[in-house]
């Protein structure tokens, strides 16, 4: 038995009840009540998938396939930083409106009242402060 | 000589896999998120540490085995601070925390839950 | 040294200036008093008005008739654009069926896929192209007009996306479901309300989802928007320091090495961009505008796209998609070889990497 023969033996061994492990993560993903759950499962089938993925190119000779799995662990690091960061930013936005339901009702009201009127009396009410102001140092001069 | 590194880096792959599967079983076993993040990150750390290096054993050193190193490095700065983020997002957010963790009385940032 | 004169406003410069600029003619020093008091009264009367609207507001007879009109146009119009867009479905099904039936058989000898073009790829692609990523000297330099489409479907649609969202958090398109703004936006820009008669949502639908978007003018004033954001974690952001110019440099190590090994425009573009997504993340959106804002997008992905135009360009000149270009192809396997591809990967890699960044800016905060 050479060490070629053997090495295949592992690595299908190994391939095998990795991907036994990532189809329980799997089920932890579905079934996970918390959303930390779920991802705490994704990310460990990033993790196996990664190892996977070493070890077919051991295998299969194939170099490249190391760039993929570099580029597959920092996407998975990627996907938990952006996952935590905007599912925070949605939880407070959530519980602001459950706080102050009505202050979000308020807030278009509000918040569209500002915008200036576009009527022509202001604009003109607005040019005629400018000229008092002009008329006062005009005065001081 | 080929025999005994054959030997070496199937030990470190089969470790590997041994904790992995710890992983998996710690997943199922565990009652609450905090728990289980701390048997998943046991996978990010350790477990990809033994099966690479095992890889890195039996390939030699070249390319490879560099690439191999780059993709343990990675995992070493990235997985603790994906589990830290997620820790944090668990306590802000969960309502079972106190049932689950002890927690001292603390004044939170932006603790608006 | 010249003074302005005390009856400046009486003078023919500042009337020629005011008759230039198309201001209003003032009015005369001795009736400014009369002048205010009218804008006063006016103002009165409009606040009144607005009062009595708000009174009004209820009881008004032509609301239902108005909404009763537009709804039911809206139902006619919706009920002929389905049956068109399922006639229009169903004519294209049958071309494609029709051209299906003259197809040759799957893996028959003499199907046009198995001919000699496959063939002339393998064998002479290297020759021809210098590349030893047989799959990049197809899609870059056989078929790179169809690359250059790829290329504009994701300028188009970030370009799309930046259109629907801006359009959506502007103040002046809030919607239709305030009465009292019906006055002032006469001057008919595009309103919230035609947007969802051209779409389809309804009027609660769309007046929903700008309160859950994030346009910061909608939001109450008690809780601003960067409140919301999550605080910068010192953790992440010490990995981020080290960890980003890594992803960097890897894909810019892909960018390069697309003609050698797998990979090349398009992923190594996905790496750069995610690298920026993560500097993002790390550092938050004010630290990220110092070095790409909107500004820097439009030069970035406008001169890319411009630039991969004009080799195209240049290919279609030569003819033959640039086999015969003057380029020289270079040695087989350096960096520096195969000609015009390098430069399409690096084009494309800064196309796709700001189009990442772009969906995701625009999607979490709806600016960049």
């Amino acid at each position: 038995m050479t060490i070629s023969a053997a090495s295949g033996y592992l690595f299908g061994g190994v391939i095998i009840v990795l991907v036994l492990i990532m189809f329980a993560c799997l089920l932890r993903a579905i079934r996970g009540p918390e959303i930390a759950d779920r991802i705490v499962a994704v990310n460990m089938l990033g993790t196996l998938t990664i190892m996977i993925i070493c070890i077919l190119s051991l295998w299969q000779k194939e170099s490249y396939l190391l760039d993929v799995a570099l580029i597959y662990a920092m996407i998975s690091f990627l996907a938990v930083v952006v996952l935590t960061r905007v599912y925070l930013g949605v939880h407070r936005e959530h519980m602001r409106d459950q706080a102050h339901p009505a202050c979000a009702e308020d807030g278009t009201q509000s918040g569209e009242t500002d915008v200036p009127a576009a009527d022509p009396l202001s604009a003109f009410s607005a040019q005629d402060s400018e000229n008092a102001s002009a008329d006062g140092k005009g005065g001081v001069q | 000589m080929e025999w005994v590194r054959f030997i070496i880096g199937s030990l470190c792959i089969l470790c590997g896999l041994v904790i992995a599967l710890i992983a998996a079983f710690g997943l199922f076993r565990f009652r609450y998120a905090m728990n289980r993040m701390h048997a998943a990150a046991m996978t990010d750390t350790l477990g990809i540490l033994m099966v690479l290096l095992g890889l890195i054993v039996l390939r030699g050193f070249c390319f490879d085995s560099l690439k191999l190193g780059l993709i343990i490095l990675f995992f070493w700065f990235a997985s603790p601070v994906s589990s830290h983020l997620l820790a944090g997002m668990e306590v802000e957010i969960s309502d079972r925390l106190k049932d689950n963790c002890e927690i001292e009385e603390t004044e939170r940032k932006g603790g608006r839950t | 040294m010249s003074r302005i004169r005390k009856d400046y406003e009486q003078s023919f410069a500042h009337r020629f200036l005011v008759f230039v600029k198309g201001d209003k003619p003032l009015p005369e020093e001795d009736h400014l008093e009369e002048w205010k008091t009218r804008i006063a009264e006016v103002k009165e009367t409009e606040q009144t008005a607005d009062a009595n609207y708000i009174e009004l507001k209820e009881p008004d007879p032509y609301e239902e008739a108005r909404h009763y009109a537009q709804s039911s146009g809206v139902r006619v119009f919706r009920r002929v654009y389905y049956v068109l867009a399922f006639l229009m479905c169903l004519m294209i099904i049958g071309m494609l069926i029709m051209n299906v039936a003259y197809m040759p058989l799957f893996g028959s000898e003499d199907s046009p896929t198995n001919n000699e073009v496959a063939e002339r790829y393998l064998e002479k692609g290297s020759e021809e192209t210098g590349v030893v990523n047989t799959v990049t000297g197809m899609i870059l330099q056989y078929r790179a007009f169809d690359t250059f489409g790829e290329t504009n479907v994701l300028f188009v649609a970030a370009c799309s996306v930046m259109i629907l969202l801006f359009l959506r958090t502007e103040p002046e398109n809030a919607g239709p479901k305030k009465p009292r703004r019906r006055r002032k936006k006469a001057s008919g820009t595009m309103t919230g309300h035609e947007f969802s008669l051209l779409y389809g949502t309804s009027e609660d639908n769309l007046s929903k989802q700008e309160t859950d978007g994030a346009p910061s003018c909608v939001w109450p004033q008690s809780v601003a928007q960067e409140e919301l954001e999550p605080e910068p974690d010192v953790i992440l952001q010490n990995v981020a320091r080290v960890v980003v110019p890594m992803i960097f440099l890897f894909g810019l190590y892909i960018l390069l090495n697309g003609h050698l090994s797998p990979g090349g425009g398009f992923s190594g573009g996905a790496v750069i961009g995610a690298g920026l997504i993560l500097y993002n993340a790390a550092f938050g959106f004010r630290a990220t505008r110092r070095f790409f804002d909107e500004k820097i997008y439009d030069i970035i992905k406008v001169g890319s796209l411009c630039l991969y135009a004009l080799i195209i360009a240049y290919y279609l000149f030569t003819g033959a998609n640039g086999i015969d270009s003057a380029v020289p192809l270079g040695k087989l396997g350096n960096i520096l070889s195969s000609g015009l591809i390098l430069p399409i990967n690096l084009l494309v890699g800064l196309e796709v990497a700001c189009t990442m960044y772009a969906f995701y800016a625009l999607f979490r905060r709806g600016t960049f």
